[in-house]
């Protein structure tokens, strides 16, 4: 794959990857890029070995989630109880629900096991189907059913 | 929040990536700086190459050489005298059964030498 074409097709799949990784991380934008960058670069790295035998996004969302694992493993983050000043500071340059909403989810998918936080970011997102889930996270079909629906029970009794 | 519809509730506030063309630009310098690592390693790569050829090459001719005089001019241990040179002689022609051996040996080291990968971008 030539570095032009590499970039179009990440041209193509930057904000979704970005947006993935933001809920991931929980709303951190900056640890967000910084993770898509090391996937992007990553990816481009072994791009070679890329063969087209899954969607190009596909396969960019399973290094990407790779590399949060990486990531996590390295330098577990703080983590702020939610109750906490700081985790209920909302961002002060817009005080509309729709911050508010979002600072709630995040301090949601905050509290979720890694798994559950990227199939419900993948799902519901992403638009995701279950197939595509399971070969981004590379786990069954079923377990990625297991994970949608316990994850969507924890997140509803969480933002009750 | 009681008795939300948590599906809609998710798919209505999907995280808000703020726009960033500076992302791009730092992608493409990073890939830049890998091309530029590629390349490094290739020149090295290469250069190690040719220094293994080389001693394999050299290695290769001087045990044909040695085993076909060692086989040509074969010592008479009558006529053996004192000195390293000698010393290294009667060896010789007392293994020279055995020279095959390291010669067959490089020549297989040469073969895997000038067959391996001759690009770095394979392994990346």
């Amino acid at each position: 794959m030539s570095p032009e074409n590499f970039i179009d097709h990440v041209r193509a799949e930057q904000e979704s990857l970005r947006r993935f990784l933001l809920a991931l991380c929980c709303g951190n934008a900056q640890e967000a890029d910084d993770i898509a960058q090391d996937a992007l670069v990553r990816a481009y790295v072994s791009s070679g070995s890329f063969l087209g035998l899954s969607k190009f996004s596909t396969w960019l969302f399973r290094i990407a989630y790779n590399c949060y694992i990486d990531h996590c493993r390295k330098q577990r983050p703080e983590t702020i109880p939610a109750d906490s000043p700081q985790a209920l500071n909302v961002p002060a340059t817009e005080e509309t629900d729709a911050s508010f909403r979002h600072q709630r989810l995040y301090q949601a998918l905050d509290q979720l096991p890694e798994k559950e936080k990227a199939v419900i970011a993948l799902h519901y997102f992403e638009d995701r189907s279950i197939k595509d889930i399971a070969s981004i996270l590379q786990i069954p079909v079923g377990t990625v059913k297991y994970h949608l629906s316990v994850g969507r029970n924890h997140l509803k009794s969480l933002l009750q | 929040m009681k008795n939300m519809d948590i599906d809609s509730f998710l798919r209505d506030n999907k995280p808000q990536v703020k726009e960033d063309p500076a992302f791009l630009l730092e992608v493409q310098q990073k890939m830049r700086a890998v091309e530029g690592i590629k390349t490094e390693v290739d020149r090295q790569r290469r250069h190690g190459r040719i220094a293994v050829i080389t001693a394999l090459t050299a290695g290769l001719i001087c045990g044909i050489i040695v085993t076909l005089l060692a086989y040509l001019y074969p010592i008479d241990p009558e006529s053996v005298s004192e000195g390293v040179i000698s010393s290294i002689r009667t060896f010789i022609g007392t293994w020279k059964h055995f020279l095959l051996v390291p010669v067959i040996g490089c020549a297989i080291a040469l073969w895997f030498a000038i067959d391996s990968p001759k690009s770095a971008s394979s392994r990346f």
